[in-house]
């Protein structure tokens, strides 16, 4: 067969195209009545999870703060949002947990940026850009074995990262007595880190085991937030902060052979988490959430 | 008398008379309802127009929550909890809002993978392709506003880490993140933001985009399967 040159191709197909339409069959009522067919399932789907959804749930409770849960398909509200509030649950749509996922797979601060931006832009690029990028006129699978290896690829690792992300973070262990211990497992930080002597295992933010921040870094941190760690300045006072800083600088440091630098500037830390008191004072494991 | 007036029957075409000569409209309906499309088309091809019931079905029931929802820290979540406990059938709108949103993204990747295997986005129709998949990004752009709305511990956290992410990218990313909160803080304002973006904005883009799509896949036409054995003879050439 004699090779077509690119304009005699798009002849080609617009004659084939025309002879298909020629022959073809009119929209109305072939196409509409199956349109309506499927259109239906889909109402009536998206109905039928509603219902149960909502028929899961118990009666209304009487706390008017209170949330609504019980339900298989997730809560109808969780809590009130509450700013100054320990209970840190980040947990987004079910179609963001890829993201989520990249996040955790690239936690490290300098890493940080290519699960949140730089992976998510070419994937965007690369969509939009799809038509210009498969240059094959053949549409018959068996004749594009690149792009059919391609859209057999993405789902899988799209699928795969949003299992994984769809995974609450793992349980601790149980938090030292030392001060700010309870405070660092109850509160926020657990959600999102590792620290040995807290007992916290959090998956979405860097291991402080490893990163031993230092006093000043964590204090920085935890007070105006950097990447996808939040702000935590209306959320903790400044003692608290002083405390947690000074708790994660020494505790991390312990951690292995090697005394990282953050021990020897957060000595005083407990004066801290004393003034703040409460659970961040260091009575031990009552205060300990779950 | 009788000679004034027209027979009953064309008396009652008159007004449809009257709007097909100054706008043409029963024609182009004519056209829309009985152009060909290829003989061996697929049950696979009818996703698209199952997304514009759902996006009609998002439109419908967030106007219908938009009449009872304020977007303020202090009252957000109450009138969400109201319209779920209290309105009636508030929480057959509110629900078939959230799920319709999963079962839209569920859709888009079906239709998405459907127009990929079926090579439907190659010449003529690379244009389809594109309004499609801005189209998707706008869709994710309508999750992540919408999910703060209700304003509960999940959404507002889920939130700050969200906008964090965009805060990551070098140059603008601290600028959009400010942009998008409206300030250090997620408050008042960045509720009515994501608000406005969510009810107004989003929707009447992806509204534009689809309206463009649908011009698109007319005046192209559906393609057949890829399968498709359909060859011009001589003769019809
Ligand atoms: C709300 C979103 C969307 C709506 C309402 C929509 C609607 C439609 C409809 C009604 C068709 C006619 C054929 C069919 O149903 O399969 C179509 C075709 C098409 N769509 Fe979409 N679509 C949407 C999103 C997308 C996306 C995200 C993409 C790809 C990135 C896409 C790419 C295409 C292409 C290439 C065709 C041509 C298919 C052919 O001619 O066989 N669409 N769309």
């Amino acid at each position: 067969m004699p090779r077509l040159t690119a304009r005699e191709r798009r002849e080609g197909y617009q004659r084939e195209y025309a002879f298909q339409q020629r022959h073809g069959k009119p929209f109305f009522p072939h196409v509409v009545f199956h349109d309506t067919i499927v259109s239906l399932i889909v109402v009536a789907l998206i109905m039928g999870i509603t219902v149960l959804w909502y028929a899961q749930f118990g009666a209304i409770p009487t706390d008017p703060m209170a949330e609504r849960t019980g339900g298989l398909l997730g809560p109808a509200y969780e809590a009130k949002a509450d700013p100054g509030v320990l209970g840190y649950h980040p947990q987004p749509d079910w179609y963001f947990f890829f993201l989520f996922e990249l996040l955790r797979i690239f936690k490290t601060p300098q890493l940080l940026i290519v699960g949140t931006i730089i992976i998510p832009t070419i994937w965007m690029v690369l969509l939009i850009g799809w038509p210009f990028i498969d240059r094959n006129p053949d549409r018959r699978l068996s004749r594009r074995p690149i792009a059919l290896s391609i859209g057999v690829m993405v789902p899988i690792v799209l699928l795969t990262l949003t299992f994984y992300g769809s995974k609450v973070p793992a349980e601790g262990g149980v938090a030292s007595t030392e001060p700010g211990a309870a405070a660092f497992a109850a509160g926020a930080c657990s959600t999102c880190h590792v620290l040995a002597n807290a007992g916290t295992a959090g998956n979405v933010g860097p291991v402080l085991d490893e990163a031993k921040p230092d006093y000043a870094t964590a204090l920085a941190l935890i007070t105006n937030g950097q990447g996808s760690m939040p702000s935590f300045k209306a959320t903790y006072t400044e003692d608290e902060i002083s405390c947690l800083a000074g708790y994660v600088a020494t505790w991390s440091a312990a951690v292995g052979t090697t005394p990282g630098p953050g021990a020897a500037t957060a000595k005083d830390y407990p004066a801290s988490c004393e003034k703040a008191g409460g659970i961040f004072a260091g009575t031990p494991s009552s205060a300990a959430g779950p | 008398m009788s000679t004034l007036l027209p027979p009953p029957k064309e008396l009652a075409m008159l007004p449809v008379d009257w709007v097909e000569e100054r706008s043409g409209a029963i024609s182009f309906g004519k056209f829309m309802l009985f152009r060909n499309v290829p003989k061996d088309i697929s049950w696979l091809q009818t996703l698209g127009s199952a997304l514009i019931t759902v996006f009609i079905l998002q439109a419908t029931t967030g106007i219908i929550l938009a009449m009872y929802y304020q977007p303020t820290p202090e009252t957000a979540w109450m009138t969400i909890q109201w319209i779920t406990n209290e309105a009636t059938l508030g929480w057959l709108v509110r629900g078939m809002h959230k799920w319709g949103s999963s079962v839209m993204v569920v859709l888009l990747f079906l239709h998405m993978g459907r127009t990929f295997l079926f090579g439907a986005y190659k010449y003529p129709r690379e244009m389809t392709w594109i309004t499609g998949a801005i189209i998707f990004i706008l869709v994710m752009g309508m999750s992540f506003t919408g999910y703060l709305l209700v304003f509960d511990e999940r959404a507002y956290w889920a939130t700050i880490v969200g906008v964090n992410i965009n805060g990551t990218a070098p140059i603008l990313g601290p600028a959009l993140s400010y942009i998008l909160m409206v300030g250090p803080e997620i408050g008042t304002h960045t509720l009515s933001r994501f608000y406005s973006l969510h009810m107004l904005v989003l929707p009447s883009a992806i509204g534009g985009l689809i309206f463009l799509h649908m011009l698109l896949v007319v005046r192209l036409g559906v393609t057949s399967p890829p399968w498709s054995r359909m060859e011009p003879t001589e003769r019809d050439v």
